[in-house]
């Protein structure tokens, strides 16, 4: 379990706080999407969540392990992966291969059992036969997938991703998201951070963010209930729900709790038989 | 993109070496093509240019890598043509002095295509993995070992991101039509010192959150393993036999020259 309990975080002393008073519990194995309006904290809190950013005020704790104790920090690094909004940034070998050992390497491994994580790793995101290529001249999506690799070779409770589909094309972010539902499926908690409300509508439980605090916290379909409280951060709702919405101001007698596009090809199907 | 020295992969001969034999060679090789007698220079030539082909490396990425120095190479010799003290003179180029000239360019390029050839048929990793090794003793003078392999590893792995960085720019500014060749000599050296201040602003901003992806995933500047396992194998023991008789008859010859 992640528990985050009053915490304050600012940049800079005197500068404007990035999360004030955030308190927060997050289960094993839950699939949680983190969405809020630019500079809202989103970056900054997942951040928090393996110990690269520290608590100014307040307490973060991974599995019973607080991150404020330095001796803690291999461990909990291990336990939560992240993946940053540019993998650009993340990348730290020249091959394939050697990017994705780095993480191993640092829990100081045998090599014997590295090559197995490595080969592991690289087979759980499909990228087997990238795993000699020289990590410069891969394209975004594939570049993104590597990221990811790196970090399932530290085998991880938990994965926070910043905006993992941002900057690839749709082929490459169906990808992602296929990927993201596999490890959900195997167990591994996910926390997404995303613009992208139809994304969001795929998780368990969507918390929403504001200026630093949590705004809002629910399913998916609570959530996307709730449109007058959204609308005045300025977040849209799926673009599904407001297509029902459209259909209901029209005179239809449209349901509008539904999020996601299969759900609702279902429920429109219904419709158009029964008239 | 290609940048010419890159490690590409293969099977032949040099690939198979373990990759600690073959630095410690290249080590001892590179004394050689600086100490030895003019002549045993074009022999080291030869023996390199052998060793790139039985290891099918083109002659095309070899003269690639020596492209860019190219300016220097000929600013080199013609330093020792034109100002060479002999009297064999001919249009004011001596003859003895091309000739030296022509020696010390040889020497030079040997070196590089010795590099390259390091550089080319062995990963990355596995050049690091030998670096550390030959190191390992300086840990009891608490010299930070890993560090260094580290270092090194992200220095070969920035390297291509600068270059790539000026290309990006420079193609940013012709876009907006900004020809420097037009300009005049100020606009050129301002153009030129925005190049660098923004390059090296990306690079600088690069290893802020490249620092912090290392961390998140566990580097601490402590010990660490390395995925890299090397293996000598009969195959080495022969290159080392081989080398070592080579580099005793290359020393005997050294000194009956001399
Ligand atoms: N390195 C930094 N130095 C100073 N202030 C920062 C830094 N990073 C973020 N901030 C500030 O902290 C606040 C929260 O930023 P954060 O990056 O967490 O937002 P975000 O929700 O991830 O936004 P986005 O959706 O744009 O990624 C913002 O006001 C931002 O300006
Ligand atoms: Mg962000």
């Amino acid at each position: 379990m992640l528990s985050l309990k009053d915490v304050y975080y600012r940049y800079e002393p005197g500068g404007i706080e990035a999360l004030c008073g955030v308190s927060l519990e997050i289960n094993d194995a839950e699939h949680i999407a983190l969405i809020g309006p630019n500079g809202c904290g989103k970056t900054t809190l997942i951040r928090h969540l393996n110990a690269l950013l520290l608590p100014e005020k307040g307490s973060v704790v991974v599995n019973g392990l607080d991150t404020k104790k330095e001796r803690n920090n291999a461990q909990i690094r291990s336990l939560v992966g992240m993946i940053f909004q540019n993998s650009d940034d993340q990348i730290v070998g020249m091959t394939v291969e050697e990017d994705v050992a780095f993480g191993p390497e640092n829990l100081c491994l045998p090599a014997k059992e590295i090559k197995k994580r490595v080969d592991e790793s690289l087979e759980r995101v499909g990228i087997a036969d990238l795993a000699l290529r020289n990590t410069e001249n891969l394209s975004g999506g594939e570049k993104r997938l590597v990221a990811i690799a790196g970090v399932l070779a530290m085998r991880p409770r938990y994965i926070a991703l910043d905006e993992p589909t941002a900057f690839l094309d749709p082929a490459a972010a169906g990808m992602i998201l296929e990927i993201i539902d596999k490890l959900h499926r195997e167990g591994v908690g996910i926390i997404h951070v995303t613009h992208n409300m139809a994304q969001a509508a795929l998780a368990e439980r969507i918390i929403v963010m504001n200026e630093g605090k949590l705004y809002l916290d629910g399913t998916p379909e609570v959530i996307f209930g709730k449109v007058e409280i959204l609308q005045k951060i300025n977040l849209r709702l799926p673009q599904v729900t407001q297509l029902l919405i459209k259909l209901k101001e029209k005179g239809y007698p449209a349901r509008t709790d539904i999020v996601n596009m299969e759900e609702a090809i279902n429920y429109i199907e219904e419709l158009i038989k029964k008239e | 993109m290609y940048h010419a020295g890159t490690f590409i992969t293969g099977k032949s001969f040099l690939y198979k070496l373990d990759p600690r034999v073959k630095l410690a060679f290249i080590i001892v090789l590179s004394v050689f093509i600086l100490w030895s007698a003019p002549i045993q220079v074009y022999f080291l030539g030869v023996a390199l240019l052998v060793a790139a082909l039985a290891s099918k490396i083109s002659i095309r990425s070899l003269a690639q890598s020596v492209k860019p120095l190219l300016i220097f190479i000929i600013l080199i010799f013609l330093a020792h043509a034109l100002f060479s003290d002999s009297n064999s003179s001919f249009a004011g180029i001596s003859m003895s002095g091309a000739h030296e000239g022509f020696i010390v360019v040889l020497r030079f390029l040997c070196l590089i295509a010795a590099a390259v050839l390091l550089t080319m048929t062995t990963a990355p990793s596995a050049l690091i993995a030998a670096v550390k090794y030959f190191l390992r003793p300086l840990k009891y003078l608490r010299v930070p070992v890993d560090d260094i392999a580290v270092m090194i590893m992200l220095a070969l792995r920035l390297m291509p991101i600068l270059l790539l960085r000026k290309e990006k720019i420079e193609n940013a500014q012709k876009a907006r039509c900004y020809d420097v060749k037009k300009a005049g000599l100020m606009a050129r050296v301002r153009s030129f010192l925005s190049l660098i201040i923004t390059v090296l602003l990306a690079v600088f901003r690069r290893a802020d959150e490249l620092a912090l992806a290392m961390e998140a995933r566990g580097y601490a500047r402590e010990e660490r393993t390395s995925a890299t396992t090397m293996k000598i194998t009969p195959l080495d023991h022969a290159a080392i036999i081989i080398f070592v008789i080579a580099a005793i008859i290359f020393m005997a010859l050294k000194y009956y020259l001399s």
